[in-house]
């Protein structure tokens, strides 16, 4: 801005640093600073081409600032700035502010008592669950206390029934004792059997009759 | 590009579309509970495998974590903005039902759901035209039935200016 609030006082462009290049033209005394030929353009040669000889003892100057008007128009320039990014600030604010408000007010308090409803319902289908669970629980316990019975049952049964074969085994044994053969009645059995010989012998036809009455030999 | 998982159905734009969970946007972080093993979390376990895709695709803001063989028993627990946390016993209940119920308690209703719908739709116009981003046409020569657009098809010389200038020269 300040190159360009600069071009536009009559006064100010440097006549020593323009008049040999250019020439005010026009108004020889006062060139206006917007002037097509106080600007800067290529032409014939390009950046990379050496400026000419008659060029050499060109002193290329910055433009002449006015310290007092640098400040004043500084220091306005502060202030606009300042004011304007505080406006920005404030609106901003107050469309965040309408918004959040507009969010808050949108829940009101229907919905609250709606979520509380469904809370409630919540809470009443866990405690139904809750009660199926223990129903369930109770269920296995039950299931699971019934089998240990029969098992044990079964088991003292089974115990049972060896008991009585082995007490049948040990009868029937004590019973063949009375017929065995001892040291004592070996002399005697010998003597019997010798008395009573047995015939084993038998004859069977093709018909599958058999015939015990043999002759012993 | 082969299928990829046993049930690539759940990878598909449309399954997850079908999705009809939309939580309250009071709702921040869902955990779920349950065990790989068991006919108590069977529901809980076809829950986490075919629905929570499609609940995360709807609401892409809710973390959802899955914690297994932690506890005995399956469940969910929802953490909502204002502290509250809201627990869901899942033991023995099918994925359905569980979807069912969520919906209940802390999904959107179908009416706010077109309301909000309604309230998107309120906020372009359909007809104008624009950036493929705002508007849906950019141009008239997109439309069927009207002029095609001369950089496809040359425009008949009757309606060109050069055409029509060379005619009232002419004349």
């Amino acid at each position: 801005m300040l190159p360009a609030l600069r071009r536009c006082r009559p006064g100010s462009v440097p006549l020593p640093a323009l008049a040999a290049a250019l020439g005010p033209g026009p108004f020889p005394g006062l060139c206006p600073a917007w002037c097509p030929r106080a600007l800067p353009a290529r032409g014939r040669k390009t950046r990379h081409d050496p400026p000419a000889k008659s060029k050499a003892a060109r002193v290329k100057l910055p433009p002449p600032v006015d310290p007092e008007e640098l400040l004043v128009v500084l220091e306005r320039y502060r202030q606009h700035r300042l004011v304007l990014s505080a406006l920005r600030a404030e609106f901003r604010a107050e469309v965040l502010q309408k918004k959040q408000e507009e969010r808050l007010a949108a829940e009101e308090e229907e919905e609250l008592e709606e979520h509380r409803r469904l809370m409630a319902w919540n809470e009443e289908e866990n405690g139904r669950q809750r009660a199926r669970r223990e129903e369930r629980l109770r269920k296995q316990e039950e299931e699971e206390r019934r089998k240990k019975l029969e098992i044990a049952e079964k088991q003292a049964r089974k115990m049972e029934a060896f008991l009585e074969e082995k007490e049948k085994e040990v009868l029937q044994l004590q019973e063949e004792a009375k017929n065995f053969i001892t040291l004592e009645n070996l002399e005697a059995r010998i003597e019997e059997c010798l008395d009573n010989p047995r015939n084993y012998n038998f004859a069977i036809d093709k018909d599958g009759r058999i015939v015990k009455r043999t002759v012993l030999t | 590009m082969p299928m990829k998982g046993r049930f690539p159905v759940r990878r598909t734009l449309q399954y997850l579309s079908q999705g009809d969970v939309v939580f309250k946007s009071s709702v921040k972080v869902m955990t779920v509970n349950y065990n790989t093993a068991g006919e108590l979390s069977e529901g809980a376990r076809k829950f986490v495998f075919f629905n929570i895709p499609q609940i995360q695709y709807k609401n892409p803001w809710v973390q959802i974590m899955l914690f297994r063989n932690m506890t005995p028993s399956p469940f969910l627990r929802f953490y909502l903005d204002n502290g509250e946390q809201v627990l869901v016993d899942v033991e023995n209940k099918t994925n359905k039902e569980i979807t069912e119920h969520v919906k209940k308690i802390l999904g959107k209703s179908k009416e706010m759901l077109e309301k909000e719908e309604r309230e998107r739709k309120k906020l372009s116009h359909p007809a104008t035209f624009g950036p493929k981003k705002y508007h849906l046409r950019e141009c008239m020569c997109e439309i069927e039935g009207q002029v095609p657009c001369p950089a496809v098809v040359p425009l008949p010389k009757e309606m060109r200016g050069k055409y029509k200038a060379a005619m009232k020269n002419e004349a």
